[in-house]
């Protein structure tokens, strides 16, 4: 379900109380989601005595650049869960401002999100963009892509079928959950396969670091001009991890690989960027505690309901949305480890 | 699609004024449906909600193929059956459970065409069905995307294959049983697939007394897990399991009872 034809003021109708209507419009059926959201944008209409149409202008992301390293600027998103109220804006994206063009380092949510990072360049670098790098195909990251030319959107071939695979089931649900934010949007995998190690662009110079773990496939850059690398979703920082593609073994083996990358800033995918190792030390903490709790569980008898009710650890309580990202990831790994350790007892009478 | 056209009829019915067979009483998760629930599934009968009959789930399906629910009806007394429905689903039956000696408690995990409230009705001894209930939100077509087995190559060498273990504290006569059954578990609703499913499922004691029966029915996820919590004898030292799908192929296990452990006792301190 689509809900791109309707011009209303997402922010108006999270901050209504839901009425009874409202609440079943979620789940009864496409024509009464979309009266409920016509009538929710009546009425904020109304109170703002403007047409209804107005309020697809206001829709804004309203990025902003954080310098963190000469030449290199994030635009950091809120540590929070798909929202209409944030509009899918919850990831970091970045760009580097050579003397060849501006390099971007994902594309965020949604086509608007793409746009309006394209227009923050414009605004701080006045450059055209050389390179757009794709650091994994999670919707958060790639869905701003048709807002950039294809030839310069790159990634590994593996990110690129997985967004060819995968793309269109995610921005199906990213137009469920935020809404009207999402018009326009649709998937565009990147034209260029990377195949080499390096990348120069003008005075920088990016190592291209293929590793994987958090999804079949992520990306890593490494600016080894200004020691900034770029770790996508294999590191997180004070934000709970997240696992619908993860393998975790694999994820930690990359987690030592870019520990022993000699960065001078690591920037997270989601979280803020730091000179410390911390983003990966609490990665690897917290994905240790997750497949620890979830084994132990399984070895206990527990069902998912019972696993994803376990106790936080003192030291992960700081972390955002630790709660419910047990509860999702509870979803994702559990069916696979009681595969693997409950023991076979047919064919045995 | 089916449920929306189900839905939409039902609302006519409620627009044009259609007198029910019955008055239900009022719902607790204010479902659209229940009108329609109440004469479809307890037409005429005593129904009654009650908090005793715990419905534990998700607010949020992560994954609508697999959505993890515990019903736990063991703080009411004289439970002779245990029936799950979905008012969303195409498909609305989920299961239903005769916990001949076994505390009223299953977990399960269905399958979700769109978010549903899931009920589970609890039928007592004086013929009252106790319900209890949430809402589960959910992204569509849980029901109506194929199986995942059919891209696997071995689907059909692992048919049918249990998984399982038995949990027993030492002196203590309730036990937990968990299985997972290897299992499309197929709706009918996929294209070109027709339905295919375990249909029914018993579990018994060493000597063949029947401790626990269930009926499944569509809606349950691929490769069921099913976790029940069956009253053993002091000589039980294992849990019979047999059942069959709809093709008649059979499931058949026995699951050893280890006594020795210990590890239901208690969850384990954090890390560190």
């Amino acid at each position: 379900m689509r809900i791109n034809a309707v011009s209303t003021k997402p922010d108006s109708i999270a901050a209504m109380p839901m009425t009874r209507d409202a609440e079943w419009a979620q789940f009864t059926c496409a024509m009464a989601s979309r009266r409920a959201f016509l009538k929710a944008g009546l009425a904020a209409a109304a109170v703002a005595n403007l047409p209804a149409a107005a309020f697809a202008a206001t829709l804004d992301y309203a990025l902003e650049a954080t310098q963190i390293a000469p030449d290199t600027y994030a635009v950091y998103g809120a540590q929070e869960q798909f929202s209409v109220a944030n509009g899918g804006n919850i990831v970091n994206t970045a760009f580097v401002v050579t003397d060849e063009g501006v390099v971007v380092i994902d594309t965020g949510p949604s086509l608007r999100y793409g746009e309006a990072l394209k227009a923050l360049i414009r605004k701080v670098a006045n450059r055209d963009v050389v390179r757009v790098y794709i650091t994994h195909h999670h919707p958060d990251h790639m869905l701003g892509n048709q807002a950039f030319e294809p030839s310069k959107l790159a990634s590994t071939e593996t990110v690129i079928a997985n967004i060819n695979s995968e793309g269109e089931m995610f921005a199906g649900n990213m137009y469920r959950l935020v809404g009207d934010w999402m018009r326009g949007t649709e998937v565009r995998a990147p034209g260029t396969a990377l195949t080499t190690s390096h990348e120069r662009f003008g005075d920088h110079e990016f190592e291209i670091i293929p590793l994987a773990g958090h999804t079949s496939s992520d990306l890593v850059i490494l600016d080894k001009t200004t020691g900034v690398l770029f770790a996508g979703d294999l590191a997180f920082l004070d934000r709970a991890a997240t696992t619908p593609h993860a393998d975790i073994a694999v994820w930690q083996q990359s987690l030592d690989q870019l520990d022993k990358s000699p960065f001078k800033l690591l920037m997270p995918g989601h979280g803020p960027a730091e000179e410390s190792h911390r983003a990966i030390e609490q990665t690897r903490a917290y994905l240790t505690w997750l497949d620890r709790t979830l084994k132990t569980s399984i070895r206990n008898g527990e069902d998912m309901t019972e696993a994803m009710a376990s106790p936080i650890p003192q030291e992960f309580r700081s972390i955002a949305l630790v709660r419910d990202e047990l509860g999702r990831s509870t979803s994702h790994l559990y069916p696979k480890y009681e595969e693997q350790m409950l023991p076979l007892v047919s064919g045995r009478s | 699609m089916k449920a929306i056209l189900t839905a939409a009829i039902a609302l006519l019915w409620l627009a044009g004024g259609v007198a029910s067979a019955a008055e239900p009483p009022a719902d607790p998760l204010k479902s659209v449906m229940w009108q329609q629930m109440y004469e479809k599934h307890f037409a005429d009968k005593p129904v009654v909600f009650d908090d005793r009959v715990s419905v534990i789930a998700p607010k949020s399906a992560e994954d609508q193929t697999t959505i993890p629910v515990t019903v736990d009806a063991s703080a009411l007394p004289g439970v002779r059956e245990i029936v799950v429905i979905t008012d969303l689903n195409p498909i609305q039956k989920v299961l239903s459970y005769q916990p001949t000696q076994a505390k009223p408690y299953i977990a399960f995990r269905f399958k979700a065409e769109q978010g549903t409230p899931v009920r589970a009705a609890a039928l007592t001894e004086d013929g009252v069905w106790h319900l209890g209930g949430i809402y589960v939100d959910a992204a569509g077509g849980g029901c109506t995307a194929p199986a995942l087995a059919h891209g696997k190559p071995d689907w059909v060498s692992r048919l049918a294959e249990v998984r399982g273990k038995v949990w027993r504290k030492p002196g203590q006569s309730s036990a937990k049983l968990r299985l997972r059954i290897q299992h499309p578990m197929d709706t009918g609703l996929a294209d070109g697939i027709p339905a295919f499913y375990v249909e029914s499922l018993e579990v018994q004691g060493r000597d063949g007394t029947t401790l626990g029966k269930l009926q499944i029915f569509e809606p349950v996820s691929e490769n069921p897990v099913l976790t029940l919590k069956p009253q053993l004898g002091p000589g039980d030292d294992r849990v019979i399991v047999k059942g069959r799908d709809t093709d008649g192929n059979l499931i058949d296990a026995v699951v050893p009872v280890n006594t020795q452990a210990s590890a239901l006792d208690a969850k384990p301190s954090p890390i560190r």
